[in-house]
């Protein structure tokens, strides 16, 4: 069942991976490199994260022979991207609002 | 390396599955961050409070998962960058429980007179002395990053303005 809108960790891990398929740590340093260091995952949070996404079919592990278990790594599913993308679109409808707002306040 | 024996140590309070699934990914992901941390010492707290704080609170998810099924959403209540002191809270509260617990079972162990019925809680003891230090920085810095998100230390950048300049209040 997915819900909206999404937490800002959530949202930043499927818009790590919206770019291009990545292993734990690599999703961790995007993170805090998109969040200006602002938000900063701890493994725990992160793969709790990640097996609900996992569950819920919004990303999957990219199947590689060659890749240890220790550097698996994972990528948006067609569900999971279209789920990002409703949710960017419902934070632009709001940021438009907003905009119109504060500009009548401040006319 | 005592970091990562604790962290390898913690993490055995995820159920069985979980571990299969993600251990091995988990620690290694530990190292990499660890590898790669600051030679400042509050960055280094900073990065274990999270860690260890983050481990037990994913390890409560999970369990909670298990007995009542997975969770059916995504939603604010669920993950969001504020609750790090609520968690610390919850997790000590926990660990309290637990001393509470361990306190009436070294009672009861004194009780007896033997010092061979006193030695293992006597090492909880020290475990649970461990996990208190770490729920104590884990709230330590929950409450430095809430007062920073409050704009507390902006408070520093107010002036108040002169009666002559018109604007008749403070100004930021």
């Amino acid at each position: 069942m997915e819900t909206f809108p999404l937490t800002e960790p959530v949202f930043l891990v499927l818009l790590s991976l919206a770019e291009q398929p990545r292993h734990g740590y690599s999703i961790l340093k995007d993170v805090e490199s998109m969040s200006g260091g602002r938000v900063l995952l701890s493994t725990g949070t992160l793969y709790g994260a990640l097996q609900r996404l996992l569950g819920a079919g919004w990303i999957e592990r990219v199947q590689e022979d060659d890749t240890p278990r220790d550097r698996r790594t994972y990528r948006l599913t067609p569900r999971g991207r279209r789920n990002l993308q409703m949710e960017i679109e419902r934070m632009r409808q709001l940021t438009r609002v907003a905009a119109l707002r504060m500009a009548r306040k401040e006319a | 390396m005592v970091a990562f024996t604790l962290y390898r140590w913690l993490f055995r309070v995820y159920p069985v599955s979980y571990r299969e699934e993600f251990g091995e990914e988990m620690a290694s992901v530990f190292r990499d961050a660890q590898s790669e941390l600051p030679p400042e010492l509050v960055a280094k707290l900073s990065f274990y409070g999270r860690e260890f704080s983050g481990l037990l609170w994913g390890a409560l998810r999970a369990r909670v998962d298990r007995l009542f099924g997975p969770a059916t959403s995504y939603g604010r209540r669920d993950m969001c960058t504020q609750p790090r002191f609520r968690r610390s809270t919850v997790m000590l509260m926990l660990v309290m429980f637990a001393g509470v617990v361990l306190a009436m079972a070294t009672a009861i162990s004194v009780a007896g007179g033997t010092l061979k019925a006193v030695w293992p809680s006597l090492a909880a003891v020290l475990v649970f002395l461990l996990l208190s230090i770490c729920a104590a920085v884990a709230a330590v810095l929950g409450i430095l990053r809430m007062l920073r998100r409050s704009g507390v230390h902006r408070l520093e950048k107010v002036r108040v303005a002169s009666k002559g300049d018109g604007s008749g209040g403070l100004l930021l």
